[in-house]
């Protein structure tokens, strides 16, 4: 079939949209709701507008290329003087009930919306439509994600990122007209399905979803004379911040990242890789004594999104999951413990402030079994987008840092297998690495299992322990959507495997929903972040955690062993089912469908 | 007939206070019987609009009509959203006679803007008329004066073609944006704003909508049906309803004489407006023909008596079973116990006669289809023995004797025989319910009618057939049939049959109640408001139908209630303009061969998951699955939103009905 462009002739399959067909030729259309990597163009924001001439009709028709399918001998024209007003006209619209106060939006001036506006030429605003959202109160929850309906242009790329790419389905389409948002399912967090991965938040285009911000907390903090601040960033921090101070996406910069927080004076800059070779130590022993016992399978518990999932939705898969704590707190709790004793800190006025790549993070640091006293392990999380904001506030240009390294000689060394921790697979190679060294008393030959290293969302292997082990199952999964496939058939007894590593994000942690955001595009960075995670560990000095010699001090001065009473206590945690939902209560359906105004009759 | 002065419809305009194209006017009947006893000065469509009353203001006019619209919006996309804010504010600023200079260049745009690039029917379809009076009577768009401002008042009323079609009047598009909003409570509500007998309906409704729904013109109909079992199906069966009885409690008690679908949906209607309901039914448990009628493998019981029954008594409605009228009490009686109103919805439950040979004579083996049913009712639900083996020989081609064959395969018999006097492409019943039966085996006889049943020792024993030929096409386009002379054949069978229709029991009302019938012996009632001959006696549902739908029933009963309930508190019945509007428009058939251009992005409509035909013939399992939530979701998004608001311009304000998609506007001036 053919049809022509701007005077070009083109072919096109049946069923193909007028944008497709364009996109093909590298012919600019302007879009602003759609996003083409998860297959979304609900046609909302109508700016996509082309001209079209139908064969046998007198007159052009105006329609929008993302979801009209191209026609045989349609003649389509992108750049008519009609078709520019039209498309500003639409624009203007979007502009006339959005907040347009960009100086204090947490996109500040980063968002999707202005490039757009620049990209259709908008010359004017010629009306304002405020009522929908100019009585709006502050959001002074605690959920770690915020929604602003004023910014909101009800694109639904956070609907369908929940409910295609996760599976989760825990937003709603709410209201109508000037309040029509999105919401959560139920109204709060509580109740609804969702897990706080925060991927809707990576694929808004405005300043609608944003994290909540506790930039200001750090900077009290470090204000505070009185108080030891105490930082540690995850294994994906370094390689996916760069690209906020126009470095290329993937490169490592940790060094900078340990001289911008010296700078802004850091009193203690410890590494979350530190606590996850930590982790495979307690989890790997773990795991080996449920081996033994034939409980399996084990589900690591490091992402604090899949712990919410299955707390949520699956409370039965609850007692397979590790004991063992997060990365992130295990971090905490030994810092406001063995680091307070050995380097003389007060624990009460320590603040331990992560760097993540995470929202759910933010929830996990304030769970009840993670607090003590009063206090939490962990006490503030910022995303990789805060911790930015943070650097700007104190003027700091990442890219022009001296890269720095680490000088805390307690909790900041870290093996290649903490850093990979990072990626899909990650905590799978490091237990294994770690696992054959303490059932055969010497290193795993091929340290890179690559069996483990795949990209596919669910993925499984068998690895060979030896010993009386031999070849163990195990599967690796990312992100929600398969890992409830999974869940399902381990439940139902259909999945046969010993160890399966869960991420909830598609990508796993490089991707996290506390990454930097990008325009247009769906996680585009993620094998260029993961292959740096890869060279960190080829670089690396050692590349097993029970090789970290910080480690090793560790459990010889403090702990024990691991699985010792003492790291059982310091370092475990556990579950509760936490279901979600509520009934249907149909008067309250009522009262919005008469938009509360009528009875019953 | 009404006389229209100017205006444009279908895109071209009239005049005839200049005599211009006056021969281009539309022929519309009963324009002004949308609002008996108010002048009538304009209608507005999205196919143009009509001016009768030459001192109308135009711009008034208009300024209401996207008011409406205005709040109608859902919000989605942008040029609907803001783009009729803007024209309801410049349309009032130019009413008041505040606008700036450039106001109605702006208007005109923007009309266009919105009807070209809007997502969906709503925002297509709200501007056009505006454009086309822009475009052609620009000088009509002056400020409203004061005495315009006294007398011209709108009723603008929105619906779409699927809405329409429904006898129960429902909002399709609104519960599928439930759904595609992932509100499924929501769109359960707005079924049950309607009748209680949600997921009864989501199973076997026969989808008048779904024949309405442009989606036709493309690659089929939206699933309607199967996304109103979604919805309700989400909510019951995980027992997550939660419906309180009315706060509202009035001094009022009503007797439904029937728990079929229409006395239910009465009961329920009443009940929520704190009405004081009790129900009779000749049976023994609620649901009428949509429990005994409907096997429980297109229906299962459970779900009828959760939408029935236990819902009635949690709202605080009473039962009161094996309980038959003008057996066991009359009319006069229920008026005399102090029942302040009544309703009638005993059915049409007397199967059909075939009218041959030894028919009369009742031989053991002979049935109706209805009784047939009722049987196979009492055995799967209360396990009444019913021995049904050997030949079975079904006569009819509607969803009864479907019904029949299907159950007939699944209570045993060795072979089920259909015999259908016409084609199977004449059969009234369901296509889905035809292709059903000849999965499940049912051998069809078509062309073929009985003539005769041979009985021996007073038990059938087979019956005589004759072949049929096709004759000449009646007024409905079906050919006509006619014996073939000396073509009879013998098929021997133990059970026959007859399931060919039913008729309303002769028994049940006697002339003293002072309730007129028609010769079919069903109930004559007002067809808007549903009073019978005999005030505060009001019926609906098959008694007054004779044989007809499930949904048919539920607006009856529903429009029933609110008749009761304007009786029982104004003492007087009234049809509201959303009736008059309803009847207007089937009646100048506006939303009918609507086409779809240019075609939308083919998405393929969903199919509801079956059970495999060897399966389901050994029991009454329910066939039909609910559709999964990504499946809901896919069908959702193909719903295309075709509203569009008609609006009557009257001289004074029209009485209405608090309803949720309807509004009356009055505005004064400014100053």
């Amino acid at each position: 079939m053919y049809a022509t462009i701007n005077g070009r002739d083109y072919e096109f399959q049946a069923n193909e949209t007028i944008l497709e067909v364009a996109r093909r030729q590298g012919i600019h259309i302007p879009t602003l709701c759609e996003l083409n990597d998860i297959d979304h163009a609900p046609g909302t924001c109508r700016v996509c507008l082309v001209e079209v001439l139908r064969p046998g009709q007198a007159a052009p028709e105006y329609l929008t290329a993302c979801d009209t399918p191209m026609g045989e001998g349609w003649s389509v024209q992108t750049r008519t003087r009609i078709v520019q007003e039209m498309r500003q006209l639409q624009m203007e619209m979007i502009m006339a009930d959005h907040h347009q106060d960009c100086s204090t939006c947490p996109r500040n001036g980063n968002c999707e919306l202005l490039p757009v506006a620049n990209s259709v030429g908008l010359k004017q605003i010629r009306f304002r439509y405020t009522e929908g959202w100019k009585d709006l109160q502050p959001d002074t929850g605690t959920q770690p994600i915020v929604y602003d309906r004023s910014r909101c242009i009800r694109c639904q790329r956070c609907v369908a990122v929940c409910r295609n790419v996760q599976g989760i389905d825990a937003l709603e389409m709410n209201g109508w007209g000037p309040t029509a948002g999105v919401r959560l399912k139920g109204g709060n967090v509580d109740i609804s399905p969702c897990v706080t991965c925060g991927q809707c938040v990576m694929v808004c285009p405005t300043g609608a979803l944003a994290e909540r911000d506790q930039t200001q907390d750090v900077l009290d903090y470090l204000g505070d004379p009185e108080i030891v601040t105490v930082f540690q960033m995850a294994p994906a921090i370094r390689v996916g911040f760069g690209e906020e101070f126009g470095l290329p996406a993937g490169t490592n910069v940790e060094g900078q990242i340990i001289a911008a927080l010296r700078s802004i004076g850091a009193d203690v800059i410890l590494d979350t890789n530190f606590g996850a070779d930590v982790v495979i130590m307690e989890e790997g022993t773990e795991l080996l004594g449920k081996l033994a016992e034939k409980q399996r399978p084990v589900f690591t518990s490091c992402c604090p999104a899949w712990i919410n999932f299955a707390e949520k939705h699956y409370p039965a898969v609850l007692p397979l999951l590790s004991s063992t704590r997060s990365p992130q707190a295990v971090v905490g709790k030994i810092a406001k413990t063995y680091l307070a004793e050995k380097r003389g800190f007060d624990p009460e006025k320590m603040r331990v402030i992560s760097i993540m790549p995470c929202t759910a993070k933010k929830e996990e640091a304030a769970r009840p079994a993670l607090r003590h006293n009063g206090y939490s392990d962990v006490d503030v999380v910022l995303t990789m987008r805060e911790f930015a904001r943070l650097l700007r506030r104190e003027g700091i240009d990442l890219k022009n840092m001296e890269p720095s390294s680490y000088d805390d000689p307690l909790m900041s060394e870290y093996s290649g297998a903490g850093a990979i921790f990072g990626t899909t697979g990650g905590v799978m190679e490091a237990a294994v690495r770690t696992m054959y060294y303490v059932l055969n008393g010497r290193e795993l030959e091929h340290i890179e299992v690559t069996q483990l290293r795949g990209f596919d969302n669910v993925r499984s292997a068998t690895v060979d322990l030896g010993r009386e082990y031999g070849e163990i199952r195990v599967a690796m999964c990312h992100g929600l959507k398969g890992t409830r496939r999974l869940v399902e058939a381990v439940l139902a007894g259909k999945a046969n495997f010993d160890f399966i590593e869960i991420m909830a994000c598609p990508g796993g942690c490089v991707d996290g929903g506390g990454t930097l955001r990008s325009k247009k595009a769906y996680i585009p960075h993620a094998m260029r972040r993961r292959e740096t995670i890869f060279n960190i560990d080829r670089k690396a000095k050692v590349r097993q955690s029970h090789n970290n010699k910080q480690v090793q001090k560790l459990y010889a001065d403090f702990l024990g062993a691991p699985h010792s009473e003492k790291a059982h206590h310091l370092l475990h945690t556990h579950y509760e089912p936490r279901p979600c939902g509520v009934d249907a209560d149909i008067r309250a359906e009522w009262d919005e469908l008469r938009g509360q105004d009528g009875k019953v009759t | 007939m009404a006389r229209y002065v100017y205006g444009v419809w279908d895109g071209v305009a009239f005049d005839r206070r200049r005599g211009e194209g006056s021969g281009t006017v539309p022929a519309l009947s009963g324009l002004d019987e949308i609002a008996p006893g108010s002048a009538t000065k304009a209608f507005i469509s999205d196919r143009g609009f009509l001016v009768l009353d030459e001192s109308l203001c135009l711009v008034e006019a208009f300024a209401q009509y996207l008011t409406q619209a205005a709040s109608e919006s859902c919000g989605r996309c942008s040029p609907c959203r803001v783009g009729t804010q803007r024209l309801r504010d410049l349309l009032r600023a130019v009413s008041a006679g505040m606008a700036g200079p450039g106001a109605l260049e702006e208007v005109r745009t923007l009309a266009w803007q919105v009807t070209q690039t809007s997502l969906c029917g709503m925002g297509q379809n709200c501007a056009r008329a505006l454009h086309a009076a822009l475009t052609h009577f620009t000088g009509e768009f002056a400020a409203m004066t004061p005495a315009q401002a006294v007398f011209q008042h709108s009723f603008t009323y929105t619906t779409a073609p699927c809405i329409e079609a429904c006898p129960s009047k429902i909002d399709v598009p609104r519960y599928i944006d439930g759904v595609k909003s992932g509100k499924f409570d929501f769109a359960l509500g707005v079924v049950l704003d309607k009748y209680s007998m949600a997921a009864t309906c989501g199973r076997v409704c026969v989808r008048f909508c779904e024949d309405a729904c442009r989606r036709n013109a493309a690659e089929g109909a939206v699933g309607i049906r199967m996304l109103k079992r979604y919805a309700a199906d989400q909510a019951l069966l995980h027992g997550r309803l939660n419906l309180t009885p009315s706060a509202e409690k009035l001094a009022k008690r009503v007797a439904v004489v029937g728990a079929g679908p229409a006395g239910i949906t009465c009961a329920y209607k009443l009940l929520l407006g704190g009405i004081a309901v009790d129900v009779f039914d000749a049976q023994q448990s609620a649901g009428g023909m949509a429990s005994i009628g409907i096997p429980s493998y297109r229906l299962p019981k459970d779900v009828v008596k959760a939408e029935s029954e236990d819902l009635i008594r949690q709202l605080g409605g009473q039962f009161h079973y094996g309980k038959v009228l003008g057996r066991d009490f009359s009319v006069d009686d229920l008026l005399a116990h102090g029942y302040d109103a009544v309703f009638l919805g005993y059915g049409a439950s007397r199967g059909s006669q075939l009218g041959i040979r030894n028919e009369e004579l009742l031989p053991e083996g002979y049935l109706s289809g209805v009784d047939f049913l009722l049987k196979v009712h009492k055995q799967v639900e209360h396990s009444e023995p019913f021995p049904l083996q050997g030949e079975v020989v079904v006569v009819g081609g509607g969803n009864v004797a479907m019904d029949c064959v299907r159950s007939a395969r699944r209570m045993g018999a060795t072979t089920v025989h259909l015999v259908y006097r016409r084609t199977v492409a004449d059969m009234p019943a369901e296509r889905d319910e035809v292709h059903a039966a000849e999965q499940e085996g049912v051998v069809f006889h078509c062309l073929t009618n009985p003539s005769e049943l041979v009985i021996e020792d007073d038990r059938l024993v087979g019956v005589k057939l004759v072949q049929m030929r096709q004759t000449e096409k009646d007024a409905k386009g079906r050919r006509n049939v006619e014996p073939i002379p000396d073509s009879e054949t013998y098929l021997p069978c133990d059970w026959l049959i007859a399931a060919i229709g039913q008729v309303v029991d002769d028994s049940v009302l006697s002339l003293e109640e002072g309730i007129e019938l028609d010769r079919w012996n069903c109930i004559k009632v007002d067809p808007d408001t549903l009073q019978t001959s005999r005030r505060g006696v009001f019926a609906g549902g098959d008694c007054v139908l004779g044989p007809l739908t499930l949904v048919n029933a539920l607006d009856h009963g529903e429009r029933a209630a609110a008749s009761i309930r304007a009786w029982l508190l104004d003492g007087a019945v009234r049809v509201s303009p959303e009736r008059r509007m309803q009847n207007f428009l089937a009646r100048n058939k506006l939303l009918a061969n609507e086409c779809l251009e240019p075609p939308p992005l083919k998405k393929p409509p969903a199919r509801v998951p079956e059970l495999p035909p060897d399966e389901r013939i050994r029991s009454f399992a329910e066939v039909d699955g609910t559709i999964a939530k990504d499946v809901a979701y896919e069908e959702a998004s193909r719903c295309l939103r075709c509203y569009r608001l008609y609006s009557v311009v009257t001289e004074k304000p029209l009485q209405h009905r608090a309803a949720a998609k309807s509004t009356t506007a009055t505005t004064t001036i400014a100053g």
